[in-house]
């Protein structure tokens, strides 16, 4: 999660949320009887949503921020793209096919697609967008993806073959959702030139954007799923999130992409005039420990501490109830891969003196515990002005100080928490951050592997990195599935960081927009469908 | 006198060239860079990290940056954006300032507007009913944050009664708010600086003169007392200038305004070293200039003072 997000204590559109929030509303409006009294779709109209930061850049490369994503969604698409609730849908491919050993991938695509240009989509635009990704030249933030691509093949007009260096079972989530760009006016205009004007297969094509006020996209006649409802679809920059709220009151906007203040959601999602979805983010709400610390060695200690920390009162009293208790790295939301039978940590004091005094940790003269003159303290830096997660911090060092352990408390800046999370030169921090998950796939390598580039708690085991390296080299999600629960049963063990709650994620429309989808799993991929909606 | 303004501009032009390199090395020296902004969420390698560093010529020692900047500013280059990777600078302030300066311009009218004859009466009818209510919407006027103020205002005319929208430029009626909210301040003050200066002023001989010989009184508070009693307003005004500006952020956010205060923010949150440099280096430029300005018109305001 990148800077921006964490300090926000948000999550990206690479959040995806697994327990669909069916608030009465939406549940309600299920079934035939209520669908064949629905209103019949029109043409017309502009919907708007609120973002809160600028959209700098219109190219899919640059995408990573939630607001962006919102904008570039609408005018790009991916051979394979997730859906609200998970599923990865084939859209520019019409049906892909893995090779048993994982080293190819074949894409038959949909014949008959147009750019906004008018040209034609074929096999050239897939090999040209992946290969723009995998040249180091071109410096993509997103080569990552494609780093296990040796070639891609068009075999002819609508068949595009992938050949891997090595199986990598995230592919199609991470790869294959790569937004495709026409190969002819990308390489005539270049990535520069994109990002301000970009061409995409998508609904809506771009008619105007003002990065610090609004974007505004237009429909596009000749879609190949039909032209969208909608006239207009615009996203307007709010910075202020009560600002945000008032949009949605007053109706100058129909849905804001980024949060609002807890209070908004809860007070929106009761009112009848809206419709909402709350669903749970992937980032987790934790406290990394640098486990490379002597204090934090032993695993009997990280356990203590989960049973210390009362989390389902930190969910009640500092996010309203807004939270679910997280049980290890993946969320609950995470359906495809969660495993719920884990090692629990449920709140329980008496079990984690029992285990500070099992591994030798007794308690000192201030009340502190020691062993060998050492003693059971360290410094959890938070980030300044965080009003969310600072009280969070404060309630918890309560609970570690009852049974013995100081937990002191700094603040700084969330670039300096970075530097020295990975430096390993800081204690223990408290942010939202996801281990698997983003993107549809649930490969851990960045965050659980040993030498991961944002392995925050210096976590190392030899039987983790074998799970996560067997996993990606397995394409069959059935086989997949195991491997993954078998590493949320070893981290859940293990305590690599205090993994407190997932938290909720609320995506609110204005009644008048028509045709959302009874449920989601995932609210930022909601406004991949906006053309299917309309105002009625 | 054109010895004293080139003295002025001297100083002024030292000023701006101290600012403009305590805000470069306060930069360098924050934790972060760009890059960690721009990356993001994004599973990066270090050597992916480090080459785009290079690209955007962060690789290089703070020094070398630091004096490309400078030959830059020079030849009237304000550089590129990282964040809107790679947009000029000169390009993003364009496009913002048009909304700060009309911004700036309905505020400095309407405080003027509302704030001289408010004084005027209120300096003349000292302690009557007119001058407690004029006492009593300055002070709040100066002590309520305009972050509340923005946020009571857009309450008040955008959901209750529904006049207004809340936030936005899709028609002018966006800046009625923001300018409103802006001027606040600006009124309260200039209008107590009008009152006060006007009570002082009508003790002077010249206005018992004016009204000995005959004069109507309006005659003498308007062409004798109020032509006198503008000389420090105005001045006041001129330093208020940069007052104007740091308000401008704040009212910018919160009814969604992309202008520079905006891209001001926005920009020291993502690290935007080039844009962040230039936005200071334009403000210290602006605050200098309004204070010489300031200076001269008051010299020509007021034939006492004689400057050079």
């Amino acid at each position: 999660m990148g800077h921006r997000r964490m300090a926000e204590g948000g999550t990206t559109r690479r959040e995806f949320l697994a327990r669909a929030a069916l608030m009465a509303l939406s549940a309600s409006s299920v079934g035939p009887a209520r669908a064949a009294a629905a209103q019949a779709p029109r043409r017309g109209g502009t919907m708007v949503v609120t973002g809160h930061q600028e959209i700098s850049s219109l190219s899919p490369d640059d995408a990573g921020p939630t607001v962006h994503w919102t904008a570039v969604t609408q005018i790009h698409n991916a051979l394979l793209e997730l859906d609200e609730n998970y599923a990865l849908v084939p859209t520019l491919a019409q049906s892909y096919t893995a090779s048993p050993d994982g080293l190819s991938y074949t894409f038959k695509l949909r014949r008959g697609v147009k750019f906004h240009d008018g040209t034609e989509f074929t096999a050239e635009d897939v090999k040209y967008t992946y290969e723009w990704y995998m040249n180091p030249a071109n410096h993509a933030i997103n080569a990552n993806n494609f780093k296990d691509v040796d070639a891609v093949q068009a075999v002819d007009r609508y068949t595009v073959r992938v050949r891997m260096k090595q199986p990598n079972a995230a592919f199609p989530a991470k790869g294959a959702s790569t937004f495709i760009v026409p190969a002819a006016y990308h390489s005539r205009v270049g990535e520069k030139g994109y990002k301000s004007a970009p061409i995409g297969t998508g609904a809506f094509r771009l008619k105007e954007w003002k990065p610090a006020e609004h974007t505004l996209v237009q429909a596009f006649d000749q879609h190949f799923r039909g032209r969208p409802y909608l006239d207009f679809f615009r996203v307007d920059i709010v910075p202020e999130a009560s600002v945000r709220a008032i949009g949605l009151q007053t109706g100058t906007s129909d849905s804001a992409v980024w949060p609002l203040l807890v209070e908004d959601n809860l007070r929106l999602a009761k009112d009848p005039n809206f419709t909402t979805f709350v669903t749970v983010t992937t980032g987790v709400n934790h406290f990394p420990i640098n486990n490379k610390r002597p204090i934090f060695a032993d695993k009997r200690v990280r356990q203590a501490m989960m049973h210390a920390i009362n989390r389902q009162r930190l969910i009640d009293d500092i996010f309203k109830g807004t939270a679910v208790i997280a049980t290890s790295h993946l969320s609950p939301a995470f359906k495809t891969y969660y495993e719920p039978n884990v090692t629990k940590y449920p709140y329980d004091p008496a079990k984690a003196r029992a285990l500070l005094d099992e591994a030798g940790w007794k308690p000192g003269s201030d009340g502190v515990r020691e062993k060998d003159g050492v003693r059971l303290s360290f410094t959890c830096v938070t980030i300044t002005g965080d009003q969310a997660r600072r009280p969070e911090a404060e309630v918890a060092q309560q609970d570690l100080k009852a049974v013995g352990i100081e937990m002191k408390l700094a603040e700084a800046p969330v670039a300096t928490i970075t530097e020295k999370m990975h430096k390993g030169e800081m204690d223990a921090s408290l942010f939202n951050w996801t281990y698997g998950g983003g993107g549809g796939d649930p490969d851990p390598s960045v965050t659980l592997r040993s030498n991961g580039g944002n392995n925050w708690s210096h976590y190392e085991n030899p039987k983790v990195d074998s799970l996560i390296d067997a996993g990606l080299r397995e394409p069959d999600p059935k086989k997949r599935r195991p491997i993954y629960s078998e590493i949320q049963k070893i981290v859940a063990e293990d305590v690599p960081f205090l993994y407190i709650m997932y938290w909720n994620w609320y995506t609110i429309f204005t009644k008048r927009i028509k045709g959302l989808p009874k449920s989601a799993f995932n609210g930022p991929q909601l406004y991949r469908k906006a053309y299917q909606w309309w105002i009625g | 006198m054109w010895r004293y303004v080139a003295t002025r501009l001297l100083q002024g032009a030292a000023v701006i060239f101290l600012v403009a390199t305590a805000t470069f090395l306060i930069l360098r020296l924050t934790p972060g860079n760009p890059i960690d902004v721009l990356v993001g969420e994004a599973e990066v390698t270090p050597e992916q990290v480090a080459g785009i560093k290079q690209l955007w010529g962060l690789d290089r020692p703070w020094y070398e940056q630091y004096l490309t900047w400078l030959g830059n500013m020079a030849r009237g280059n304000f550089g590129v954006s990282v964040i809107r990777t790679g947009v000029p600078v000169g390009t993003m302030l364009a496009q913002a300032a048009p909304v700060t300066i009309t911004l700036n311009i309905a505020a400095l009218v309407a405080s003027v507007a509302i704030a001289i004859p408010v004084g005027i009466l209120a300096g003349i009818r000292r302690y009557s009913a007119l001058d407690y209510l004029g006492t009593v919407g300055a002070t709040l006027g100066v002590a309520l944050p305009s972050f509340w103020v923005s946020l009571m205002a857009i309450i008040l005319f955008a959901v209750k009664l529904r006049w207004l929208p809340p936030f936005g430029l899709h028609s002018w009626s966006g800046y009625i708010l923001p300018a409103a909210v802006l001027a606040t301040e600006q009124t309260a003050v200039l209008t107590r600086m009008m009152r006060g200066s006007v009570a002082s002023v009508l003790h002077q001989d010249y206005v018992r003169t004016g009204r000995a010989k005959g004069l109507p009184e309006a005659a003498v508070v308007l062409r004798h007392a109020v032509r006198n009693a503008l000389l420090p307003v105005i001045t006041v005004l001129g330093y208020r200038m940069a007052f104007l500006l740091s308000g401008t952020i704040i009212v910018e956010t919160v009814f969604a305004l992309p202008g520079i205060g905006r891209l001001l923010t926005d920009s020291v949150y993502h690290l935007d070293y080039q844009v962040v440099q230039a936005i200071a280096l334009l403000l210290a430029v602006i605050v200098v200039v309004a204070n010489i300005a300031t200076d001269l018109v008051y010299a020509l305001v007021d034939p006492r003072i004689r400057i050079g």
